[in-house]
């Protein structure tokens, strides 16, 4: 046991964690943090969600699952990012793909960590799952997928370790095309729900394979740029370059998704499939504006695609600041798509008396001691790794 | 120029408050004040039995129509609020035979009650309004 | 219908608005609709708002892949809100306080004058023939039922409360049901009363006002089936645009 654990920590070579005080309280910190979320998704669980969260008969879904989808898009992105390297061999896309593909795992078991409290029998999915396996339905194909997606992510990320190349760029194929079809179908959990017409679409998929990318790109820099602040390590200059070339990257799918925001704004507001109308008003010119124009448009993609070109993606701490800043609108992305395809009631429209025009969402505080939770697991992790993998580096070979 | 459009505008406003006062006491379009001797009681009266819940309006039969107290009390109905559910054959298949409002709503009078039924009914959804409404403006006083 | 349809429409006058062009009858025979003496054009689709206008949803002879293919009817401009429906389906099917399975909307349609009329509009599950929220369930413990048509949670124990199925509802019919930990929904009572002999559900059977007509679409001695083929009879269901084919079906009669 003890040897095979060895080969996968090593004990020498890499880079050497800081340890000092301030470090050690903030692990214990976060640690605190992802145990409050535990014990509230927890509690939600057993008191039910009607008695702790905001979610209702109208709004089913809440942050949670805006949470989930944020951090499993960012998960399927950075396979995206560490394939390019160590499976289609550009090198420029090296140094990153061992912190990527770590990072892949510790976001996606945030994220299942999270759903998991909004699911409110989750456990039942084990036995469900394949008792009941459905296969028209894209919630059955998401979650097994993501399943094997993580099962083939520990393994990849074992064989790297053990630095069995040919094995771990293999598994890395098969890991982007399991995590591709899993990303496509949480896509379709949305764009095949008739009805819902502000989801619904088959551009949906394709939408959520390019936020992917988008997130995979930007998470990678940030994480990277913090790691290497947090542990005072200097950067190598291949280091250096591969941030650029991601940054370059990013700047592409941030444009992709520029593009994508417009026409469907547009699309929106000169169209009228009902429903989508309103819920796109609400985004431009309502309740949710400021989280459109603030959130997605401003921190999600003006600021941080500005930041990128002035600087030409080479100034370290530009980057970082850009990829903070564009992670928080991202969040704002997921979280206005989850929670504005279901604000539209049913039967708006038909002159209704003392029925809402719009519902309303907001969330409780169990559910955002879970979201904090989860946040808090993913940055725990993120540092252990950096410690124990010894900044995740790469072997030139 | 502009100022002095909205200072008219808003002494247009002042001069009209009175108009939207007296609608509020009950009274007619025209003004005229609701006069509880007159017409009888200003509340409605709602009954929740034997279904929940129709209302009857003193203000649309009298103020309104025109009729006079003598022709519903007391041959078709007592002066007394829920007098009238007390008894075993309020119901629809009574009205329809001409009985209490079936008198004057049996289609030749005035509308029949087998048609409009939510002119009478205002249902449970009705009524908690109503009580909404009340309540907000006892709140208000 | 195109612009072209809309102009001849206009210019053969109201009165012969009933007759359905041949272009129509053909556009609806490719949906799979049939067309009877129920659908009356363009007058069915006054009655529902103007952007929910949709022609499909009549219920075509023949065309009722159950038997029993269960069914309701709602003759809307009856229903007095009295809510007996709600509070029989409560005691009968268990419903807790926070969810329903059936409950009563309210509509206004302005009158001159600033009078407006009312309309109480019961809604259910539509028990749809293409049911969006059984396509969506991850673990297979939602179906519509071989033989009589009835979408139910069948096997409760499966649920793991993705709630997908609510979102993908239509008709928001579905609730999660916390004390027993699934999603719930109505069965036409399935489980509490036709199962064990009864012929009609507990709404049908409360309601004063002969509103809620429950019954086997497929028996031509049906009221259900006599209801929606009767000459001279509006009908539409709700939210006919998302293509569940839904099978509660409101008339004017
Ligand atoms: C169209 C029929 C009708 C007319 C006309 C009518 N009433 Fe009534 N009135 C009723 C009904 C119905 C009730 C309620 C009886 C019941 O609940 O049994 C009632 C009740 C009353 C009550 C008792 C209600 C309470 O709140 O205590 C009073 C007092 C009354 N009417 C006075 C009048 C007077 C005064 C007039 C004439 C100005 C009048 N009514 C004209 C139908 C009428
Ligand atoms: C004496 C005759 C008479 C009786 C009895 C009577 N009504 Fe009326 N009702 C009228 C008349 C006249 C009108 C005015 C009709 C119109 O404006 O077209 C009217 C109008 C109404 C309206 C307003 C309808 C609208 O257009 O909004 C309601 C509601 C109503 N009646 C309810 C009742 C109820 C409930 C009862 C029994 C408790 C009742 N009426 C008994 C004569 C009567
Ligand atoms: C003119 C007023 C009026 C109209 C119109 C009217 N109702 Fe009623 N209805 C009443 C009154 C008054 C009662 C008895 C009071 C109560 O139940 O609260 C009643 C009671 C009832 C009841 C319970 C008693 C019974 O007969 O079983 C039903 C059911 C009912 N109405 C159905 C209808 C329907 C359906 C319509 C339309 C076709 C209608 N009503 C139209 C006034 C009216």
């Amino acid at each position: 046991m003890n040897t095979h654990l060895a080969g996968i920590f090593p004990r020498t070579g890499g880079l050497e964690a800081r340890r000092s005080t301030t470090l050690t309280l903030t692990l214990a910190f976060l640690a605190l943090l992802a145990v409050a979320g535990i014990v509230a998704g927890i509690h939600s669980l057993v008191v039910g969600h009607e008695h702790t969260f905001g979610v209702s008969r109208g709004v089913p879904w809440g942050i949670l699952i805006a949470t989930y989808v944020f951090f499993v898009v960012i998960s399927t992105g950075l396979c995206i990012v560490s394939s390019i390297g160590h499976v289609f061999g550009f090198k420029e896309f090296m140094p990153i793909a061992k912190r990527a593909v770590f990072l892949s795992i510790v976001n996606i078991s945030a994220g299942f960590l999270v759903i998991a409290f909004e699911i409110e029998s989750s456990w039942r999915m084990v036995v469900g799952n394949v008792v009941g396996a459905n296969l028209t339905s894209n919630i059955w194909w998401m979650g097994t997928l993501y399943g094997f997606y993580l099962v083939l992510m520990v393994v990849e990320f074992v064989m790297l370790q053990r630095g069995r190349h040919g094995l771990a760029s293999a598994c890395g194929l098969a890991v982007l095309l399991t995590g591709i079809a899993a990303n496509s179908n949480l896509g379709a959990v949305f764009g095949l729900l008739n009805g819902q017409w502000f989801w619904q679409g088959p551009y949906m998929p394709i939408y959520f394979v390019t936020s992917a990318a988008t997130s995979g790109a930007v998470a990678i820099i940030f994480y990277t740029v913090l790691a290497y602040k947090v542990n005072g390590w200097q950067m190598s200059e291949a280091m250096k370059q591969s941030l650029h070339s991601i940054a370059k990257l990013a700047v592409l799918m941030l444009a992709i998704i520029v593009f994508f925001t417009f026409w469907r704004t547009v699309a929106g507001v000169t169209g009228s499939a009902p429903g989508r109308h309103e819920a796109l008003l609400s985004l431009l010119n309502g309740p949710y504006r400021f989280n459109f124009w603030a959130g997605e448009v401003l921190l999600g993609l003006v600021l941080p695609l500005a930041l990128l070109l002035v600087t030409r993606g080479r100034n370290v701490n530009v980057l970082f600041v850009a990829t903070i800043i564009a992670m928080v609108g991202m969040f704002f992305m997921r979280y206005d798509l989850v929670i504005l395809g279901q604000l539209v009631p049913p039967y708006h429209g038909m002159g209704l008396v003392d029925y809402p025009e719009f519902y309303t969402y907001s969330p409780t505080l169990h559910e955002q001691l879970v979201v904090v939770g989860g946040a808090a697991f993913c940055g725990l992790f993120f540092l252990l790794g950096e410690r124990f993998f010894r900044g995740h580096l790469v072997d030139s070979h | 120029m502009r100022i002095w459009l909205e200072m008219s505008i808003f002494a247009m406003a002042l001069l009209l408050q009175p108009l939207s006062h007296a609608a509020d006491k009950g009274g007619n379009q025209a003004g005229e004040p609701y006069d509880e001797d007159t017409y009888g009681p200003q509340a409605p009266t709602v009954w929740v039995k034997p279904v929940k819940s129709v209302i009857f309006e003193h203000r649309v039969h009298t103020m309104d129509a025109g009729l006079d107290c003598g022709s519903c009390h007391d041959d078709l109905f007592e002066m007394s609020s829920g007098a009238a559910a007390e008894k075993d054959d309020f119901t629809m298949a009574a009205i329809y035979k001409g009985k209490y409002c079936g008198s004057c709503h049996d289609g030749s009078t005035v509308y029949n009650a087998n048609t409009r039924c939510t002119t009478c009914h205002i249902g449970v959804r009705g009524h908690q309004r109503l009580e909404r409404a009340q309540a907000e403006k006892g709140r208000a006083k | 219908m195109n612009d072209k349809d809309v102009q001849r429409r206009e210019a053969l006058g109201t009165d012969r608005r009933q007759e359905i062009s041949l272009l129509e009858r053909r556009a609806l025979l490719k949906l799979g609709f049939a067309i009877t003496g129920v659908f009356l054009g363009g007058s069915v689709l006054s009655l529902v708002s103007e952007r929910r206008a949709d022609a499909a949803g009549a219920p075509a002879i023949g065309g009722y892949p159950y038997n029993p293919h269960y069914t309701m009817v709602i003759r809307e401009r009856h229903c007095i809100d009295c809510e007996l429906c709600k509070e029989a389906c409560v005691k009968t099917n268990g419903v807790p306080a926070y969810g329903y399975r059936t409950t009563i909307l309210e509509k206004r349609r302005a009158l001159e004058e600033g009078k407006f009329e009312t309309t109480f509009m019961p809604v259910l599950c539509n028990h749809c023939n293409k049911p969006p929220c059984v396509r969506v369930c991850p673990t297979t413990a939602t179906w519509k039922d071989k033989t009589t048509g009835i979408v139910g949670i069948y096997r409760p124990s499966l649920c793991i409360g993705c709630k997908t199925c609510m979102t993908a509802c239509p008709y928001n019919a579905r609730y999660f049901n916390e004390e027993r930990r699934t999603i719930d929904k109505c069965d036409f009572c399935f489980a509490s009363r036709l199962s064990k002999g009864e012929k009609t559900t507990a709404c049908a059977a409360a309601c004063p006002a002969d509103v809620r007509v429950f019954g086997n679409l497929a028996d031509p001695g049906d009221r259900v089936y006599r209801l929606l083929h009767a000459p001279e009879t509006m009908i539409w269901v709700l939210r006919p645009e998302t293509g569940a084919v839904p099978n509660v079906f409101y008339v004017n009669t």
